[in-house]
């Protein structure tokens, strides 16, 4: 990895008094101990305090580091470190990597290795990968046929019983699932948890869910047979994640990219963040973000913002789940999201959509000429007087900036219900 | 029952107890053999899912959908004073008090340079002003056409009657009452007109209440209705028709009470000359009918209540006529006569009667009589009395809190001298609320002045940065505004 230009660094500014901040100590003078090797930046820097803040900043899988106090990211300080560096003013290659910058590369080695299941510092033994892969396989077969068997006796019982279950009744079987390396069906079960209690039609919703899991559970033991992207889905169901090291090797889809919308979800875990994309060839893939609890997020992108960088997409049926390849740029306002459809048809693309990939619950859909109607949770009209009801909107916001005019809406088609995520207004694009 | 009916049935109650359905021929799947019950439904529901999900219809509108906004006149706040209110609303780097003027300042701004609130803010907006009653006031003009809008939208769904509840009449109850009211605040006299002539159609409550609607803009013309009034079979709106007839000393009823006081007056000692009040006699029928008490059925009627209503409804210069000279005479006449002194002061509040407050300040710092005289009027006789400490400033403070906003320079020198002082800081905390926009921007000099030097009092050292602080914010609101 050579070094980066100015505006590279420029780039990964949070914002522009970062920069400016930034700029002002890009300079000699408070800077101590700087160094560099292939990998990473490091230097100490004389801030206002007695110690001076550790600095140490990855170039390669950009990421930073810094102990000062500030909730900007990058902050001034990996800001000005990466300009001297870019000008060639810190200490040059071959010096000894400062102790602090070493051991946060560790550290962070370990905890990506931790994440992606598949320690990249180990050299690949495919002898061990295998006996790592049919424990795995083994472990899940057992946990799916456990799953079926809880199924079946919920079904025995009747599911009017199960309302009256604790949240630690639900948690133990989630538990179960998590321990057999099924993740994404112990989150399904959290869910319900908290919907059977919270829902007027948790009788259908549940029914209906548990149809669902058993028909994941016959899947499962022939996913042999399935394609690749139906057997990535149902991997993707499952939550047997897909290393982030194997989906940035596959081919990076150039941009611009416009992101339709964005949504954050709290569930009280775990917080998701999703970025939905649309490429110039239209294209629509999902960003996913996680975050625990008072962890700071990758910073959001705004609706509407056209994206300079290129994205990986991880495998699967589209609309499919990708990643940021190349730094995020953005660098124009869009002034529309394109050319959206009516409801009728969302529908039926919601119908294709189930009959592709049952798992997934979530559909994108952009509706054109649609208004807003304010009784209940709130509804969409199009033009043909068909009606859409929508859930987690924020109806005043909408009322206010669209005025009841007809507009163009973008948001996550999820159990009948629209989610809006951004709205076109005025030729410009606001989030909803 | 449909299939999905019974499968819900079976699945609920569970399998044990209840028995699987088969799958509709329809759908063209057969069962395989030998599965158990649970196995047959959990298939079944696996089925019912996807179907449910892939026949997804767009449900048909019921309601009326909201007519859409009107076009806008005016052209949106943008840049600097935009990202300002934003960041009130959202974000205030201010107290809350700060907070609920700037927004108001901002709004005042707003409408001055013909700019509007950004249609995405108004939410906010209307979130605080629910709260704050001193942001609601200045909702208007700068809103704009969308504001008005979304606000007649929340109103109708807050009105909305509850299906199957009989609330209709309350409403429009409610309704005539609030349109009586905007009638009488921007024409009295066709608000007067329109409530005669409804007057025999309405019950004794709604008499009573519209009645009160008066109260804003009362003037001569009213008489006539107040006087009709009076022979009112309901005793709630006799009342209001005399309290409010007690407003208008030149009415026929006030005619009737001086008839009444006159005899009772007179003046009395050749050295110390005083004025003299007898009590009144039991009423006849017209005094009745004018609102003086009737005497209790049993026991010692209350003589000196009877004599606070004739004093009330009568012209205050039955008292001048009676000393013979002007109302400060008259007062000091009255000296030894509180009771007397506290009837004329409610008299002369009611009727806002300058000349008599002026003589009366001079005897009690009333916070109702300054009021009635003129803003530079009340802040010459605060400034005054603030410097000459005639009298304490714990009954000076109150008063400055109802003063008409920005202070004139001279009284804000008084005042922040008070605050200046040793033990001024109470003086600070009791005038914390208004003291950032009552002083002009001139002042904050004087107050930045103030906190540079050594202060112990914490509390006075806050009110004098919040001083500080709102007239800078202030600043970059006036230089947002082109």
């Amino acid at each position: 990895m050579g070094r980066w230009s100015e505006d590279r660094v420029a780039s990964a500014a949070p914002d522009a008094a970062s920069l400016v901040a930034a700029r002002k100590l890009a300079r000699p003078g408070p800077w101590s101990g700087t160094g560099s090797n292939g990998d990473l930046v490091w230097g100490k820097c004389q801030g206002s305090g007695k110690t001076p803040y550790q600095v140490s900043v990855d170039t390669v899988a950009p990421a930073y580091r810094c102990s000062c106090p500030s909730r900007k990211f990058p902050c001034k300080h990996a800001l000005a470190l990466l300009l001297l560096w870019a000008r060639g003013e810190t200490a040059g290659e071959g010096a000894e990597t400062a102790a602090f910058a070493s051991e946060w590369a560790a550290k962070r080695t370990e905890r990506a290795a931790a994440r992606t299941g598949r320690p990249d510092a180990r050299p690949a033994d495919p002898a061990a990968q295998a006996k790592r892969l049919a424990e795995r396989t083994a472990l899940m077969d057992a946990g799916v046929e456990d799953f079926a068997r809880w199924l079946t006796d919920l079904v025995r019982t009747g599911l009017a019983q199960v309302r009256n279950q604790p949240y630690s009744w639900w948690d133990a079987v989630a538990a179960r699932l998590v321990d057999a390396q099924l993740p994404g069906l112990a989150e399904q079960v959290r869910a319900m948890a908290s919907d059977v209690h919270a829902r007027t039609d948790w009788a259908d919703h549940l029914l209906l869910h548990a149809g669902r899991w058993w028909a994941l559970t016959k899947a499962w033991p022939r996913r042999e047979r399935l394609t690749q992207d139906e057997l990535a889905d149902l991997r993707a169901a499952v939550g047997w994640p897909t290393p982030a090291a194997d989906v940035r090797n596959t081919e990076a889809l150039p941009g611009p990219w416009l992101v339709l919308g964005a949504h954050r979800s709290d569930d009280g875990r775990l917080q998701q963040q999703r970025t939905w994309l649309q490429g110039p060839d239209g294209t629509v893939v999902v960003v996913l973000d996680f975050a625990a609890r008072g962890e700071a997020f990758a910073l959001p992108q705004l609706a509407g913002a056209v994206l300079d960088t290129t994205v990986a997409r991880y495998p699967g049926s589209a609309p499919r789940r990708a990643m940021f390849t190349s730094p995020v740029a953005p660098k124009a306002m869009a002034h529309g999201l394109g050319t959206g459809g009516s409801i009728a048809g969302a529908l039926a693309a919601e119908s294709a959509a189930v009959a592709a990939s049952p798992w997934r619950g979530r559909h994108p859909v952009l509706l054109a000429g649609v208004r807003i109607g304010s009784t209940g949770q709130g509804w969409l009209q199009d033009s043909s007087g068909q009606g859409l009801p929508l859930v987690d909107a924020r109806l005043d916001h909408l009322l206010a900036v669209t005025g009841g005019h007809a507009v163009e809406v973008f948001g996550e088609l999820e159990d009948g219900r629209l989610r809006p995520l951004s709205v076109v207004v005025d030729g410009a694009v606001v989030a909803a | 029952m449909t299939w999905l009916a019974e499968l819900r049935a079976a699945a609920l109650v569970g399998t044990g107890r209840h028995p699987v359905p088969q799958p509709p021929p329809e759908l063209h799947v057969q069962s395989p053999d030998g599965i158990s019950p649970e196995e047959s439904l959990l298939g079944q529901a696996a089925l019912a899912d996807v179907a449910t999900r892939a026949a997804r219809r767009a449900v048909p509108v019921q309601g009326g959908q909201p007519s859409a906004a009107p076009l806008d006149d005016a052209p949106p706040a943008a840049g600097d004073a935009a990202r300002l209110l934003e960041l009130l609303l959202t974000q205030p780097p201010v107290g809350s008090e700060l907070r609920t003027r700037l927004v108001a300042d901002w709004l005042r701004l707003a409408a001055e340079s013909e700019r509007r609130v950004p249609h995405r803010l108004l939410p906010a907006l209307f979130t605080l002003a629910e709260t704050q009653p001193a942001v609601r006031d200045q909702l208007e003009p700068a809103i704009g056409t969308r504001g008005r809008w979304l606000q007649k939208l929340q109103r109708a769904q807050v009105t909305e009657p509850l299906p199957g509840t009989a609330g209709d009449r309350e409403v429009t109850g409610a309704d005539a009452l609030e349109k009586l009211t905007l009638l009488r605040r921007t024409d009295p006299a066709a608000a007067v007109e329109r409530l005669e002539a409804e007057w025999d159609s309405l019950g004794a409550r709604d008499r009573a209440l519209f009645l009160g609607v008066l109260e804003t803009n009362l003037d001569a013309r009213d008489e006539p209705l107040l006087e009709k009034s009076l022979d009112d079979k309901a005793r709630t709106v006799r009342d209001a028709a005399a309290s409010l007839l007690d407003r208008l000393p030149g009415s026929a009823r006030a005619a009737r009470m001086a008839a009444r006081l006159r005899p009772l007056l007179s003046v009395r000692g050749a050295l110390r000359r005083r004025l003299e009040i007898e009590l009144p006699p039991a009423p006849d029928a017209a005094a009745l009918r004018d609102g003086i008490p009737p005497p209790p059925p049993a026991g010692e009627p209350d003589r000196l209540r009877r004599l606070d209503t004739i004093i009330r409804g009568a012209p205050l210069d039955v008292w001048t006529t009676a000393a013979g000279r002007d109302p400060a005479y008259t007062l000091a006449l009255l000296d030894g006569e509180p009771r007397i002194i506290q009837a004329i002061l409610a008299t002369a509040v009611l009727r806002a009667d300058r000349e008599w407050a002026r003589a009366l300040l001079a005897l009690r710092a009333d916070a109702r009589l300054l009021s009635c005289l003129p803003a530079e009027e009340q802040e010459r006789w605060l400034a005054q009395h603030l410097r000459e400490g005639s009298i304490q400033p714990v009954a000076l403070v109150p008063l400055l809190r109802g003063l008409p906003t920005p202070w004139g320079p001279d009284l804000a020198g008084a005042v922040l001298e008070l605050v200046a002082r040793k033990e001024g800081g109470y003086v600070a905390a009791i005038l914390a609320p208004v003291l950032p926009a009552a002083l002009p921007a001139e002042a904050a000099d004087e107050c930045r002045r103030l906190l540079g030097r050594s202060d112990d009092d914490a509390s006075r050292r806050r009110v004098l940065r919040d001083v500080v602080q709102y007239h800078s914010f202030r600043q970059s609101l006036t230089e947002a505004f082109p």
